[in-house]
């Protein structure tokens, strides 16, 4: 699982616990009511005579609905947000049979794979759905041609996972070792 | 890999996403005078809605029931979070009048690991077994950065996945396969 997805699994669970705990909270309040009983845990008739005396242009109100616009966009943006992914599909051999690879394993192998190439010092590499971005770092400046036998050694590595969606590599020499 | 649940998740923030923004926006619209000045200051809770539940008896009961429905839908969504729909044990029963006859799931998965575990260039494996719709066996192979993947691809479908197919009895039971080619564990080469 990706850190977004473990975000989103314990935000989901916080949410699902708030509405259930929320909603329990509502029925044992109307209940009590019901039965003639003051509030148990929810002061409301506070609340009520607080918002009785608030008008729409107050800045308090403005301030809330601020706050809920702000929450329910982040709420979207996280639902709609894809993010990297954390397999990337291989190509089927055998019906019935998914098999992938981790990226952040690929990440790993691409970057040992570039760091054997004569002249490169080390490299790292970050794997989205559609292109590997692969930052090398030279032994020297006198690097010519290096730039296309970094990009052979990641297309050499990628063709080798043998990976369903042809991956755009793009890739970055610096010279000098940054270490 | 992408569940059931991740899917709900996303689902469900969207929409309560969408009401707060729906919701916030219309109040925010109001304050500002989008519906005119008049509305602006008026007050946030009227005397009419305010009153409307004392005189209406079955406006208290009638919310009672939509939270109650908000709590089980919630409570359903709290447990998606924690349901693995992992299985411990398989159901080879072809007669029942001959008897129940049940695997291990374990048992199942310890076979695979080991199976998996002895092919050269693997560093580590994992399986596990779930039920989601139908049996699914989802196994997780740590390999070095130097194996033939294909030749790993090819010992693992056409060995491992015959052999666990054959195991219970289902010849096109789904399998899973995640590869993890692991730098830390290849061999370092040294050039001289």
């Amino acid at each position: 699982m990706t850190a977004t997805q473990w975000f989103t699994r314990a935000l989901s669970a916080l949410v699902a616990l708030a509405l259930f705990l929320g909603s329990l909270l509502v029925i044992v309040e109307i209940v009590l009511a019901a039965a003639g009983r003051g509030p148990w845990l929810i002061r409301y008739p506070d609340w009520t005579a607080w918002i009785r005396q608030r008008s729409w242009n107050d800045e308090v109100v403005k301030a809330i609905l601020v706050g809920l616009v702000v929450v329910g966009l982040l709420l979207v943006f996280l639902a709609v947000r894809r993010g990297r992914p954390a397999t990337l599909p291989l190509r089927g051999r055998t019906p019935g049979v998914d098999v992938t690879a981790s990226r952040k394993s690929v990440e790993r192998s691409l970057a040992a794979a570039v760091s054997r190439t004569s002249g490169i010092t080390g490299a790292d590499a970050s794997v989205r759905r559609r292109s590997a971005r692969i930052e090398a770092r030279a032994a020297s400046r006198s690097s010519s041609g290096l730039r296309q036998e970094v990009e052979a050694a990641a297309r050499a590595r990628l063709d080798s996972l043998g990976l369903r969606r042809d991956l755009r590599t793009r890739v970055r020499v610096s010279a000098g070792d940054r270490r | 890999m992408r569940t059931r649940a991740d899917t709900a998740n996303r689902i469900v923030l969207f929409l309560l996403g969408l009401l707060l923004v729906a919701a916030g926006g219309l109040g925010l619209a109001l304050s500002l005078g989008a519906f005119g000045d008049s509305r602006a200051t008026s007050p946030v809770l009227p005397e009419n809605v305010r009153t409307f539940p004392a005189k209406e008896t079955w406006f208290w009961w009638a919310l009672a029931g939509v939270a109650l429905l908000i709590a089980l839908l919630a409570l359903m969504w709290l447990i998606a979070q924690l349901r693995t729909n992992r299985v411990s044990r398989l159901d080879l029963t072809t007669d029942v009048r001959e008897g129940y006859t049940t695997l291990l799931a374990g048992a199942v998965t310890q076979a695979v690991e080991d199976e998996v575990g002895g092919m050269p260039g693997v560093t580590g494996a994992s399986a596990r077994i779930h039920d989601h719709r139908r049996q699914k066996l989802s196994l997780r192979v740590g390999m070095t950065d130097t194996t033939d993947i294909d030749e790993l691809r090819t010992q693992l479908e056409n060995g491992v996945v015959a052999h666990v197919r054959e195991a219970v009895g289902d010849p096109e039971l789904p399998v899973d396969i995640e590869l993890r080619p692991d730098v830390r564990r290849t061999p370092a080469r040294t050039v001289r």
